[in-house]
């Protein structure tokens, strides 16, 4: 009973605390660049007014992938707060991105196209470190279950620092942001048009928008449960990343995926394997 | 229960026989469909009379099955020498030659003759039993349609399908006779059989590169039948007897007899085509394509992770065993890397297929209940995914003349069936629920309390698998014109493809129960506990049924939304100009149209497979010398 009222607040709260997020995202970006950007609950009316656009797509794979895309991100995001198994969240958020590239190919348009190929390339860059950070869970915690975190009497950032420093490639790539948003972009000037996301317009466009929440909200969530024990801190934790987060998209400019693997991999994944190494030699 | 041996076993050697002489097309398509279903019942039948005790075959027309054992073994390496010499191949004479010299001094001075009970049925046989009669018998089916579409292409004068399906229906008696063995020299006998099979199916379309290749594949698998004969003698030294039961239940011994088992070992990793033995059945792919369905999904190369399963109790716990874990990784990342470079359909199929072998290997290195469970879950799903795979590239290079992927996208347009049912293969493959994405996870679960270099090495190998698939999938899908004539397919060649199809998402669905009925008993404290359709571990769960349930609405809602009566406009895709009346295409410079193409990123800097396989190799046979050499 308790998993089914927290899975039901799971599928709640993904679009309402992303929206919100990507609401006030858009205004503190609007601060940084001295403007005063649109109210917070602007996410919220744009993808209502999508909703209520008429339904057009180029084949029908790309109804069925949005749905499925959107559901698959559900249901992570339940699994998470059902405090499943932290694997097999993982694969099923894996489902959604792959079914977001595959619904990008089946249109016969270049720029959605060259977008899904970029799409799979950040999930290369991003799925090793995210593999790593639930091994580093799985090594401090001894359970892949989520669970078993709150057991722990200290905060994990203490135990894997390095991992959590990883853990911010893949939420920058997640989130779609500079340096590394060049697949699609939350702005509509990069030389893709809108990459991965072009052919999606109307209500499909809406339920990938909302997806697109669900996700942010599942990895702030990992990021969260590395200060499980004082919410204070938890939150402090948060609004720190995702501050950071904001800045580097301000100051960074879009990089290549050459750029983006080498980076990630090497620096990235180099982190991962230090901070496993400590985590094995204990 | 001996006749259902003996039907798993000799009833397809018989069926070859009624195959290869009796010429008549209509004789033999019926032989094989006999054969098949025969075949599929009776490995039913064994696994409902449920695992059982080493037993003595006895003698048959007064000789003892030993000694007959014995001669035909020397009968094959003769023929595999006459084709060695046939072919100019200097290392298939060596091999065989030294194969045969040894089992001489095996067989008159070492082994002192007692009576080893020759066959025995383990929870890990019945499944392997199951594995190959089920879905090689399919693959059989498949190629009767296939072989005649085949010659027709190639207009032969005189059909060659006789000696096609005497070879391929011996492969699997061949192969459950291997999984059934108890003593050791039959194991050996079987384990040549399936590679004399493979090397006369791999040349079957006698082409110079056919030829080429089916030598490589036997000079090998010829090196990996010297290493089990070396591995067998080793062993025996130690153990002193051939016993394979009482070999496992003593566990490891010692330097000496680990060694042997890590010869026994490589044995298996050239079967299994691990680098840097990868190339034979690269090569394999020119094969017709039940050849390679067969010999990638449920036969040859699952005889090698057979072996390195079987003798998981005799090695567990020592340094051979993490040597064995990490080459198996060691191959999952850097054939998955390789793949990431490849166009050619058959190409993917051929890699991804080794990759998952290291990832069977590396559990079984692992050497953890979980682990191995995790290996056999793989091997099962695996071997219906890939199988599918291949059957679905078969008739999809049958249907457009092209095995490349580039030549394959926007396949849905005109076959929309054959389509829609390689997207499900590709699908079963990598995503959960599906049952080879639980076998990774059980594997990664299992990894993640190794060491590190494993770990690694399996999130890589994870993520590159996710691209080469997902890129395949994605180019499949396309539009397709109202009112466009449906898709031919021949009732046999649909057959396979539909029950293979229903069988991946079915059975993954019963993976719970699969695992309770056949898995469990393998162990003496079992690694899962089954509680309403999930799989719960001491370190993790996998909610299977739950998954389906959520999953399956939330697919089956979007697929009715998607292709269901309220349709949405279809409009053409944004090309940044005037689009023109066909699709994709826009009105360019001169008004005339310019087409749609597009091509996947192949990463030819990174991934470049012909600057790749040197490094690989080098790197595995070090990590292979590292195994061994451990190992004393």
């Amino acid at each position: 009973m308790d998993i089914l009222i927290l899975v039901i607040i799971g599928l709640l709260a993904g679009p309402l605390l992303g929206g919100l997020i990507a609401g006030m995202d858009r205004r503190v970006t609007a601060w940084f660049q001295s403007r005063q950007g649109p109210p917070i609950m602007q996410p919220f009316y744009d993808v209502a007014k999508l909703f209520g656009k008429e339904k057009m797509v180029v084949n029908q794979w790309q109804i069925l992938c949005a749905w499925v895309y959107v559901i698959a991100a559900a249901i992570s995001l339940a699994l998470f707060f059902a405090q499943s198994d932290l694997l097999l969240i993982f694969f099923v958020q894996a489902v959604g991105a792959v079914f977001l590239v595959m619904g990008a190919m089946a249109a016969k348009s270049p720029y959605s196209q060259v977008g899904a190929q970029r799409e799979l390339m950040q999930i290369l860059a991003y799925e090793p470190v995210l593999v790593m950070v639930c091994v580093g869970f799985y090594m401090v915690t001894g359970s892949f279950s989520l669970g078993a975190v709150w057991q722990q009497d200290m905060p994990l950032l203490a135990k894997m620092p390095l991992l959590y420093l990883a853990l911010g490639y893949a939420l920058t790539i997640k989130l779609r942001k500079s340096p590394f948003d060049f697949s699609t972009s939350h702005h509509g000037h990069q030389e893709l048009v809108k990459g991965v996301l072009t052919e999606y317009s109307g209500p499909y466009l809406g339920l990938i928008e909302i997806a697109h929440w669900y996700e942010t909200v599942l990895v702030l969530g990992l990021c969260a449960l590395f200060w499980h024990t004082n919410v204070i801190w938890m939150a402090l934790l948060l609004i720190v990343t995702y501050m950071l987060e904001i800045l580097v998209d301000n100051t960074m400019a879009r990089m290549t995926w050459r750029w983006m693997l080498k980076r990630v991999w090497l620096v990235g994944m180099g982190m991962c394997v230090v901070n496993l190494i400590w985590l094995y030699a204990r | 229960m001996s006749n259902l041996l003996l039907l798993l076993i000799l009833m397809p050697a018989v069926a070859a026989l009624v195959c290869y002489f009796v010429r008549s097309s209509a004789v033999r398509k019926l032989t094989v469909v006999a054969a098949g279903v025969i075949l599929m019942a009776a490995s039913l039948g064994l696994l409902g009379q449920g695992a059982f005790e080493p037993i003595a075959v006895g003698s048959v027309l007064g000789i003892s099955s030993d000694f007959l054992v014995t001669v035909l073994d020397f009968a094959l390496l003769g023929v595999i020498l006459f084709y060695g010499i046939k072919h100019k191949s200097v290392l298939i004479q060596v091999f065989t030659l030294a194969q045969a010299a040894l089992l001489v001094w095996f067989e008159v001075v070492m082994v002192e003759h007692a009576a080893v009970p020759a066959l025995v049925g383990d929870q890990l046989s019945l499944i392997m039993v199951l594995v190959i009669s089920i879905i090689g018998s399919l693959i059989c089916i498949f190629a009767i349609p296939y072989m005649d579409k085949h010659e027709e292409h190639l207009h032969l004068k005189k059909s060659r399908q006789p000696q096609f399906f005497f070879y391929l229906l011996l492969f699997l008696g061949a192969m459950n006779g291997l999984v059934l063995s108890n003593n050791i020299l039959w194991m050996y006998f079987f384990f040549e059989v399936t590679t004399f099979c493979s090397f006369v199916l791999i040349g079957h379309d006698a082409t110079e590169i056919a030829t080429k290749n089916s030598v490589r594949a036997l000079w090998m698998n010829s090196l990996g039948g010297l290493a089990f004969v070396i591995g067998m003698m080793l062993a025996y030294m130690k153990t002193g007897t051939l016993d394979i039961s009482a070999i496992l239940a003593a566990g490891p011994q010692g330097a000496l007899m680990v060694t042997g088992i890590g010869f026994i070992c490589l044995a298996g990793f050239t079967k299994a085509a691990q680098i840097p033995f990868q190339s034979w059945l690269l090569g394999a792919m020119v094969a017709p394509t039940p050849v390679s369905a067969l010999l990638h999904s449920s036969t040859m190369v699952k005889a090698g992770v057979f072996v390195l399963l079987r003798f998981a109790p005799a090695y567990v716990g020592t340094f051979l065993s993490t040597g064995v874990a990490i080459c198996g990784a060691f191959t999952f990342v850097a054939c998955a890397a390789l793949c990431i470079g490849q166009s050619n359909g058959k190409k993917i199929l051929a890699y991804s297929t080794i990759s998952n072998l290291g990832l069977i290997i590396c559990c079984a290195g692992i050497n953890t209940p979980l682990a191995l469970t995790a290996a056999v879950m793989l091997i099962i799903f695996h071997a219906i995914s890939k199988s599918l795979l291949f059957l679905c590239v078969g008739t999809i290079e049958q249907a457009i003349g092209s095995r490349d992927i580039e030549d394959m996208r926007g396949l849905y347009a005109k076959f929309p069936r054959t389509a829609t049912i390689t997207i499900i293969g590709i699908l079963t493959m990598i995503l959960p629920p599906f049952g080879v994405l639980m076998g990774k996870w059980m594997a990664m679960e299992a990894g993640a309390d190794t060491n590190i270099i494993i770990v690694v090495m399996l999130a890589m190998g994870s993520a590159l698998t996710v691209v080469y698939w997902a890129r395949w999938g994605g180019s499949l899908m396309s539009s397709r014109k109202e009112g466009a004539p449906a898709e031919q397919q021949a009732v046999l060649t649909r057959l396979p493809l539909t029950v293979l199809c229903v069988g991946a998402v079915v059975l993954s669905c019963a993976a719970p129960w699969i695992y309770n009925s056949m898995l469990a008993p393998m162990f003496k404290v079992a690694p899962f506990t089954v509680s309403f359709g999930s799989l719960n571990s001491a370190t993790g769960s996998f909610a299977v049924v739950p998954l389906f349930i959520a999953l399956g609405l939330g697919v089956l809602f979007a697929a009715k939304s998607a292709f269901g009566f309220r349709k949405a406009r279809i409009m053409p895709p944004y090309l940044s100009g005037a689009n023109s009346t066909e699709d994709g295409t826009y009105v360019g410079p001169m008004n005339g149209d310019v087409p749609f193409s597009a091509g996947n990123m192949y990463l030819g800097e990174l991934f470049a497979e012909g600057k790749l396989t040197p490094i690989f190799n080098v790197l595995a046979i070090g990590l292979i010398v590292l195994m061994l050499g451990g190992a004393l």
